[in-house]
C-alpha cells in the first residue's frame, strides 16, 4: 500500500504533446479512477505510473520513493490490461505464478499465494486450463489473479472491463469493489465509462486533452462540476448546457442544469418547449424537448408522468441546482 | 446432389488428379526406375518393371558410403536449420520489438539477400570459404546455407512476431521478464507454426543443395548425398537404375521431415494463429 504522487509530468510523442503538465496525488488505499474521452491521455498517464512509458519530464513517486527511472517490476505495481494479456501457452496456475517465479519466490510460498488468489477469485477449478479454454469473465479474473499474487503496493487497471458484455461488466464491477475492500490496496483505474467511474471510485480524476479538469469524490463532481467539460461528462443523461440568457444573465456564458433537476408543467413555467422524443424507462421518463432558441433540453421525469411527442410543456429549473460557467468554461460561484 | 453439382465435382477431381500427376509421375518413375535394368528405363520409363529387381536398392543400402553421405547431409541440414531458426528469430525479434535508428535500412539490406541465389555468388563464396580455411568441412556448407536462408527467415519471422500482441510483452515486462527471457519463454513457444514453416524450407533447400557442396567439398568423407549420387555417373555410362534407387532412398528423410512439420506449416502460412 502506498500513495502515488505525480509531479509536473509531461509527455511528448515526437512533436505531439499528449500531456502538457500534470500533478496528481493518489491517496494511500484509495480507488482512484482516471476518466475521460478517448485520446485524453489517461492511458498514457497510467503507463507512466507503471513504467511502461517514460515521462518526458517530471517525477513519479510511489510510497514516497522516486521511481521515475525504475523498472516496472521494481515499482511494486501490477497492471491488468484491457485485452487481459494472458500468456496463451501457460496454464492458469502458471500464468498467476509467472511473476513470482521470476522474483525467485520459494516454491512453498508461491503455491500458497496462488491457492489464495484462486480462492479469492473462484478460479480453483480452472488452474490447469489454458486461457483459450476460459470465458471472458474467467480470463479477466485470471488477469486480476496475476496482479494479486505479486502483492503490489499499487494496482493499475487499464479499461479492464471494456471487453466484457454488459451483464458481466456489472458483475465484475461489484467484484472489483469487493476486492478493493478486502485488499485495502491503492488502485488506479482507467476507463472512458463514467458509470464505472461513479460506481467504483472514491476519487475521480476527469481528464481532457492531457489535462486534469477536476479531481474529487464522485458526488462532488456530480454536485459541483468545476468546468463545463466535467459537467457534460459526468452524469447520464447528460447535463443540459444552455446559453446564459436562459436565466437572463449576460455575464454567464453557459448555464447547466441536470435533466433530473427540471420540472415540467403543462400550464406554466420558465421555458416553453415541445416534447420530441419520449423514452419511458419505467421508474422514470426521459423527454427530449425542443426549447426553441435555447436548443434541445433533456428532462428526466417521474415514471408516472405521461407525455406524448409533440405535446407542449413548460420547464422550470430548480434554482439551487443551476451550474454557471464563465467564458473559459470555469465554474462561477453564486447560483443566485 | 444435382447433376450440375456432380459434374462440377468430377471436373474438380479431374483437375486435381492432373496436377497431382505432374508431381507424382516423376516420383513414381524414380521409385520404379530403381527396380529396372538400364535398358528397360530407356524404353519404358513409367511402366511397372518387368521383374522386380531388388539388387540395386540392396547394394545401395549395403554400401557404408551411402549412409555416410546421408549422415553428412542430415547433419549439415539439421545444423543449418537450427542456426537459421535461432539467428533468424533473434534478429527478427529485434526488428519486431525494438525501434532503433537505421532499423528499416538494415532490414531492407537483409531483404536484398532474397534476390541472391547461390549461383551468382558462388565464386566469391568459394574464395571466402577458402580464405577462412573451411574448405572440405561441414561448416563450408552450413554457414553459407544459413546465411542465404536468413533473408526469407527474418522476413517471415518478423511479420509473425509483430502479430503477437504487444500487451503480452508489457504484461511480462511488469512481471519482471526482460527482452531476452521473453524471447525464449514467449516468442519462440508461441511461434511454432512459423518456425516449422521456415524449418522445412531451409531443411529441404539444404538437403537438395547440389552446387554449394560441389564447389566447397572435395573429399568423399564429407560429401552430401547429391554429390555421392555422382559416383554412378561414369565418363561413358550412367547407371540410371542405381542413381534412381539412390535418389528414392534419399528422398525419404526429407519427406518424413515434411510430414512431421506439415501440421504446423499450414498454420504458419495462414498466420495469425495466436490470440492474446
Amino acid at each position: 500500500m502506498a500513495e502515488v504522487r505525480l509531479k509536473n509530468i509531461t509527455k511528448q510523442f515526437g512533436p505531439l504533446t499528449v500531456i502538457p503538465d500534470i500533478s496528481l496525488t493518489v491517496p494511500d488505499g484509495s480507488f482512484t479512477v482516471l476518466v475521460g474521452p478517448s485520446g485524453c491521455g489517461k492511458s498514457t498517464l497510467l503507463r507512466i505510473i507503471s513504467g511502461l512509458t517514460m515521462p518526458s519530464d517530471g517525477e513519479v513517486m510511489i510510497g514516497g520513493e522516486d521511481v521515475t527511472f525504475a523498472e516496472p517490476s521494481d515499482r511494486g505495481i501490477s497492471m491488468v490490461f484491457q485485452s487481459y494479456a494472458l500468456y496463451p501457452h501457460m496454464t492458469v496456475a502458471q500464468n498467476i505464478d509467472f511473476g513470482l517465479r521470476l522474483a525467485k519466490t520459494p516454491a512453498a510460498e508461491r503455491e500458497a499465494r496462488v491457492a489464495e488468489a484462486a480462492r479469492i477469485l473462484a478460479l480453483e477449478d480452472y488452474l490447469d486450463r489454458k486461457p483459450g479454454q476460459l470465458s471472458g469473465g474467467q480470463r479477466q479474473r485470471v488477469a486480476i489473479g496475476r496482479s494479486i499474487v505479486r502483492q503490489p503496493k499499487v494496482f493499475l487497471f487499464d479499461e479492464p472491463l471494456s471487453n466484457l458484455d454488459a451483464a458481466l461488466r456489472g458483475q465484475m464491477r461489484v467484484e472489483l469493489a469487493q476486492l478493493h475492500q478486502s485488499l485495502d490496496a491503492t488502485m488506479i483505474y482507467v476507463t472512458h465509462d463514467q458509470v464505472e467511474a461513479m460506481t467504483l471510485a472514491d476519487q475521480i480524476v476527469v481528464m481532457n486533452r492531457g489535462q486534469i479538469e477536476q479531481v474529487g469524490a464522485p458526488m462532488e463532481l456530480y454536485d459541483r462540476p468545476a468546468t463545463e467539460f466535467v459537467a457534460a461528462f459526468i452524469g447520464s443523461p447528460k447535463m443540459n448546457l444552455l446559453p446564459g440568457k436562459a436565466i437572463g444573465r449576460d455575464d454567464v456564458k453557459t448555464v447547466g442544469i441536470r435533466p433530473e433537476h427540471l420540472h415540467a408543467d403543462q400550464a406554466s413555467g420558465d421555458w416553453p418547449a415541445t416534447a420530441k422524443v419520449v423514452e419511458t424507462l419505467g421508474a422514470d421518463t426521459v423527454v427530449y424537448a425542443d426549447a426553441g432558441e435555447l436548443g434541445e433540453i433533456t428532462v428526466r421525469l417521474p415514471g408516472k408522468m405521461r407525455l406524448t411527442p409533440g405535446e407542449q410543456l413548460f420547464l422550470s429549473p430548480e434554482r439551487e441546482n443551476l451550474h454557471l460557467f464563465d467564458q473559459d468554461g470555469k465554474r462561477m460561484e453564486d447560483p443566485s | 446432389m444435382t447433376r450440375g453439382h456432380l459434374l462440377r465435382n468430377i471436373l474438380r477431381v479431374a483437375f486435381l488428379c492432373l496436377v497431382a500427376s505432374f508431381v507424382l509421375a516423376p516420383m513414381v518413375a524414380t521409385v520404379l526406375g530403381g527396380f529396372k535394368s538400364n535398358a528397360e528405363i530407356r524404353t519404358n520409363a513409367f511402366a511397372l518393371p518387368a521383374s522386380w529387381n531388388w539388387e540395386f536398392y540392396g547394394s545401395i543400402v549395403a554400401d557404408p558410403a551411402f549412409w555416410r553421405y546421408l549422415g553428412n547431409s542430415m547433419l549439415i541440414s539439421s545444423v543449418a536449420v537450427v542456426l537459421t531458426l535461432i539467428v533468424g528469430a533473434a534478429a527478427a525479434y529485434v526488428f519486431a520489438q525494438i525501434k532503433f535508428f537505421g532499423s528499416r535500412m538494415l532490414f531492407s539490406y537483409l531483404l536484398l539477400g532474397l534476390m541472391f541465389p547461390f549461383a551468382t555468388a558462388i565464386l566469391p563464396l568459394f574464395i571466402k570459404v577458402r580464405d577462412v580455411g573451411l574448405l572440405d568441412t561441414w561448416w563450408a556448407v552450413i554457414l553459407p546455407q544459413t546465411a542465404f536462408s536468413l533473408s526469407l527467415a527474418i522476413l517471415l519471422f518478423r511479420t509473425f512476431f509483430e502479430q503477437l500482441p504487444k500487451e503480452l510483452f508489457e504484461a511480462a515486462y511488469i512481471d519482471g521478464c526482460g527482452y531476452v527471457r521473453f524471447f525464449w519463454r514467449f516468442t519462440l513457444p508461441l511461434s511454432a507454426p512459423i518456425l516449422a514453416t521456415v524449418g522445412v524450407f531451409v531443411f529441404v533447400q539444404s538437403w537438395n543443395n547440389f552446387l554449394l557442396p560441389l564447389v566447397v567439398l572435395n573429399s568423399r568423407e564429407v560429401f552430401t548425398w547429391p554429390l555421392g549420387m555422382m559416383q554412378f555417373r561414369g565418363e561413358y555410362v550412367t547407371e540410371w537404375n542405381r542413381t534412381l534407387a539412390f535418389v528414392t532412398l534419399t528422398l525419404v528423410p526429407a519427406i518424413v521431415f515434411f510430414l512431421a512439420a506439415q501440421k504446423y506449416i499450414v498454420a504458419g502460412l495462414t498466420g495469425g494463429a495466436v490470440k492474446g
